[in-house]
């Protein structure tokens, strides 16, 4: 049990840290990126390919945070002159045409079967010490990027960011360089995507396609969105309340009896009902953004 | 050559009327759907388990349509006529966990194995160089005839011309006393009820299964994206060209580019290609192949 709560806690963090990285683009700067797990993809595959290329680990994720900030660009390039639920639509094609090519690409990225056997940051502790080594540094990367996150938000560039979501009019008239503020944006967030991406194919040993399904874009989505878009709190929140409803419904499995593909259904039916509730009563999130007004 | 045109027909057949019920809901309701493929799917899994329970072919598929549409009405009573006042973003935010929730429900309902219709089996028709599965020519017979009566009703009628008006300019309409309310009740029924019959109708093929939704986004997408979103005949003509693509790169020869006699694309890049014309269409025609109106930047 201990050791399933420390699963839990750990998967947690990856996701809380996925989860801050979207608050960058969508909470802060108001940018619907619905192909934001082709970052996390990038990210951990990029740790996959360098082990079959027989690259260090640190160089790989580093190529991986490389590569995510490319994809970066040219998804923020092709948000220069979209509207926002069109730019939503295009980058949910990216991320699935990412997700096609590594699935069609079994001599490079392993195909359907992915890669297994993947090195951890922590593999030269002994056995039993890493889950627990890896909920401590889980902790300690989500600690980092939130308060990252929260330093970003109060500085000039984090209030940049907002009046562009506010009023993007205002922030042209005041000098701020539109594609500028939204292609940092757009960076930041693929390189912490992408970090959370191969720590979580470390921690895993493992990246299949799977890992850049829509379903998980939307799943940070609903983090985001039910915690509270736009405010760190409200984020890892969000993070937590989403993760316990994903890992604790198989335990009622096992209590009442359940079917696999009912768990399946209750998950996604569960979290669907908690996004759609939060967005009809609380369309701010269950912690909503604080925003300084003026006397 | 003529197997080509057919297919391609067949294929564009599958996505126009799913293309349409989008765009026209997009038109008056200004935000993309998500949760609308998944009256598709809804549609589809209604019609054959009515099928399978013993009801008439033409009836199932009628039936369907009309359960897609009222719970497209339902959805706009409870859920996006009051998400809508927050903006696009929310409202198309709210139209995901309708989705997740759909699907949910269908995975619940039946699970992950498909349903097939109960239908006998039957040879394909030979004509000429064509081969022409009964089903396929039926489901095309049926979106053919009902793409001409939407034409009608949009471009030769009174209530047409009303959700045109108000697609085109709500303030202007609500002056000339068009009820906006019902107008858009009307055309979310109307919307959902031709996804459900275009899943049911796909269904004839693939058989009704719970990601039939999923599968369907990002085409109908690109193909409603193509046509100018708000248009919906456009739409139709969206759905043809990225049929044409999804045709175009299976059968496609590339063997002189390595130097062999044959060569294809493989099979599993078939869905990258319409997201490829679908980036291609926003990075170089972002206001649509036709409506110059439509704006979206």
């Amino acid at each position: 049990m201990f050791d399933f709560c420390l699963h839990v806690l750990t998967l947690a963090c990856l996701y809380g840290l996925m989860a801050l990285a979207l608050n960058l683009q969508a909470g802060y700067a108001g940018l619907l990126n619905f192909g934001h797990i082709a970052f996390v993809g990038v990210g951990a595959y990029a740790v996959g390919i360098g082990r079959l290329a027989g690259w260090p680990l640190p160089l790989s994720m580093l190529a991986g945070v490389a590569c995510a900030m490319l994809l970066g660009v040219a998804v923020a390039r092709l948000g220069r002159n979209l509207a926002s639920d069109y730019w939503g639509i295009a980058t949910l094609a990216v991320a699935e045409i990412v997700r096609i090519v590594v699935l069609n690409q079994s001599g490079m990225a392993g195909g359907a079967q992915g890669i297994s056997a993947l090195p951890g940051p922590l593999d030269a502790l002994p056995e039993t010490a890493q889950p627990l080594a890896f909920a401590v540094l889980g902790l300690f990367a989500v600690a980092l990027a939130a308060w990252l996150s929260a330093r970003l938000a109060a500085s000039r560039f984090g209030r940049a960011l907002r009046l562009l979501r506010e009023q993007p009019a205002l922030a042209s008239c005041l000098g701020y360089d539109l594609g500028r503020l939204k292609r940092s944006a757009t960076l930041a967030s693929a390189a912490v995507a992408a970090l959370a991406g191969s720590l979580l194919a470390g921690y895993t040993h493992f990246v299949s396609p799977d890992y850049l399904l829509a379903a998980q874009t939307f799943l940070v989505w609903s983090m985001l969105m039910i915690g509270g878009a736009g405010r760190v709190a409200g984020v890892l929140l969000g993070t937590v309340l989403v993760q316990g409803v994903y890992s604790f419904v198989p335990l009622a499995r096992d209590l009442l009896g359940l079917g696999s593909e009912t768990v399946g259904a209750l998950r996604l039916g569960l979290i669907g009902a908690i996004l759609l509730l939060c967005l009809l009563w609380r369309s701010a999130g269950l912690l909503p953004e604080r925003l300084r007004t003026l006397p | 050559m003529l197997q080509f045109l057919f297919d391609t027909l067949s294929r564009s057949s599958d996505l126009a009327l799913i293309a349409l019920g989008l765009s026209l809901v997009y038109g008056l309701a200004k935000f993309p759907n998500i949760a609308h493929v998944q009256y598709a799917m809804l549609g589809a899994f209604a019609s054959v388990v009515l099928q399978r329970a013993g009801t008439p072919l033409a009836l199932a598929l009628g039936m369907a349509s009309l359960l897609a549409g009222s719970l497209a009405v339902l959805c706009n009573l409870w859920v996006f006529s009051r998400l809508r006042r927050q903006g696009p973003a929310i409202a198309m935010i709210g139209s995901l966990a309708l989705a997740m929730i759909l699907v949910a429900a269908a995975l619940a309902g039946h699970g992950a194995s498909p349903l097939a219709y109960r239908l006998p089996l039957s040879a394909p028709w030979v004509l000429g160089p064509l081969f022409v599965a009964p089903n396929q020519a039926l489901a095309m017979g049926v979106t053919l005839a009902v793409l001409l009566a939407c034409t009608w009703l949009l471009l030769g009628t009174r209530q047409g011309r009303a959700m045109r008006a108000l697609a085109c300019n709500p303030p202007l309409a609500a002056a000339a006393g068009l009820d906006a309310e019902r107008i858009i009740h009307a055309v979310h029924f109307l919307g959902a009820a031709l996804a459900g019959l275009g899943g049911a109708l796909l269904a004839l093929n693939t058989g009704a299964y719970v990601n039939l939704g999923n599968d369907l986004l990002l085409p109908i997408f690109a193909a409603a994206i193509l046509g100018g979103l708000g248009n919906p005949l456009g739409a139709v003509f969206g759905g043809l060209l990225i049929a044409l693509a999804e045709t175009l790169v299976t059968n496609l020869n590339i063997g002189w580019l390595y130097g062999q006699p044959m060569a294809f694309v493989p099979a599993g890049y078939i869905g990258a290609a319409s997201f490829v014309i679908l980036l291609l269409a926003l990075l170089l025609r972002p206001y649509g192949l036709f409506d110059r109106e439509v704006r979206r930047v």
